[in-house]
């Protein structure tokens, strides 16, 4: 708690003392208002130095694990919703001032009625706003029917049939647009609920696995920019920005072990904050010992569609399979 | 007979993510503990008090408008 600060007649201020808690909060770098509290630091930050704060941190990600070089062509995975919004905004900002880095966007209508209409509209008037080449492609184009058709009677299975379809669309949209790069609006959250879902099933190739850079020229690295941003985080911003849409949440979404997995999460964080960050340290942790001991799984191609596996046959023509039956 | 608690003639309206209002008071308490007393959880949420965002520790009054917001996941 801050204290020390003086009454305003406008009474927006209360007059703090120690165990009085101050009305606004201030920032820790400006004495503005404080939009932002940063619970494991305690930090307080304004609008403007929240913002700031965020930019510069999803630069330093880039940077840091070397996300993108120049000459690339980023291409985001834009559904609409919230993260891919933020992404996108973001390396708006950062990437024209980077050397020679081309940004584009590719959205990916799996046909999930009610929900997803809403984020196409929001994708579209996004790039619009921005300027962006901007491709569209639909499981109906790909697959030959929507996820809601293919999910009669098996709704428990929503995430990972779409999770398998999804990727495959993502590569043959990003494919097309000839990305180098595909980001990904994965925030902090999705990826401490991955490290901890990976750890509750055991799978420790899984848990090590960098898909941004051991694609060993077998599909367009991904990247997540957005990996060290909370989703609490994301939605300030984009409400800071005036880009907050109240949009829906996947039908499909209290079928998975991931909704499981948020809340313990989100309750963990809210008593012991930092814990998403330490889980992603402790992978971090466990990928350097891991490093060059691990068995590497040879590359194959699948006997069926002859895109790249682990089996003989990929998942995907495994799914298809079913999907048909 | 126990005497009926006197009820504030003044309260703090709340606009729930629902969109849904409803009124709680007395204040003034910080954000944290109306969002737990409402059942949510701090985490989850994000908090304008009368239109302008504000962290869990700020202080809300009789006198305010709070609005909690969802975040909605996906995406």
């Amino acid at each position: 708690m801050r204290s020390g600060s003086s009454g305003s007649p406008t009474g927006d201020e209360a007059v703090a003392c120690d165990d009085v808690p101050v009305k606004t909060p201030r920032c820790d770098r400006c004495s503005g208002p404080a939009v932002f509290h940063d619970k494991k630091t305690g930090r307080h930050l304004c609008r403007e130095h929240f913002i700031a704060d965020i930019e510069k941190r999803v630069a330093d990600t880039i940077r840091s694990k070397n996300l993108i070089i120049p000459g690339d062509h980023v291409v985001i995975a834009l559904s609409g919703g919230k993260d891919s919004t933020a992404l996108l905004m973001i390396l708006a900002r950062l990437l024209p001032s980077w050397d020679s880095v081309r940004l584009s966007a590719v959205t990916i209508d799996e046909g999930i009625a009610g929900y997803r209409e809403d984020t196409i509209r929001s994708a579209d008037r996004l790039v619009m706003q921005y300027g962006l080449d901007h491709a569209s492609i639909s499981f109906t184009e790909l697959f030959g029917g929507t996820l809601d058709a293919f999910l009669k009677g098996r709704e428990p299975e929503a995430c990972s049939v779409c999770g398998i379809l999804r990727r495959k669309a993502l590569n043959v949209a990003a494919d097309r647009a000839g990305a180098t790069k595909l980001a990904t609006g994965h925030n902090l959250d999705d990826e401490a609920q991955s490290v901890f879902m990976n750890v509750l099933r055991g799978d420790l190739p899984r848990l090590v696995r960098d898909s941004g850079s051991d694609s060993k020229g077998r599909f367009i690295p991904r990247i997540k920019p957005l990996m060290f941003i909370s989703e609490k985080e994301i939605a300030v911003y984009l409400m800071l920005h005036g880009a907050w849409a109240d949009l829906p949440e996947c039908p499909y979404a209290v079928h998975a072990l991931r909704g499981e997995v948020r809340g313990m999460l989100a309750s963990l964080e809210s008593k012991y904050p930092g814990t998403m960050l330490h889980l992603m340290e402790s992978k971090t942790r466990i990928e350097a010992q891991c490093a060059g001991r691990l068995e590497e799984e040879p590359v194959r191609h699948c006997r069926e569609c002859g895109d790249s596996c682990s089996g003989e046959i990929c998942q995907l023509c495994t799914l298809k399979k079913t999907l048909s039956q | 007979m126990h005497k009926a608690l006197p009820v504030p003639d003044y309260c703090m309206k709340i606009i729930l993510p629902d969109k849904s209002c409803r009124d709680a008071g007395p204040g003034p308490v910080t954000v944290e503990t109306l969002v737990r007393d409402l059942g949510f959880d701090p985490v989850g949420v994000i908090v304008a008090r009368n239109g302008t965002l504000v962290t869990e520790d700020a202080v809300v009054e009789n006198t305010d408008e709070v609005r909690i917001i969802r975040i909605a996941h996906g995406g």
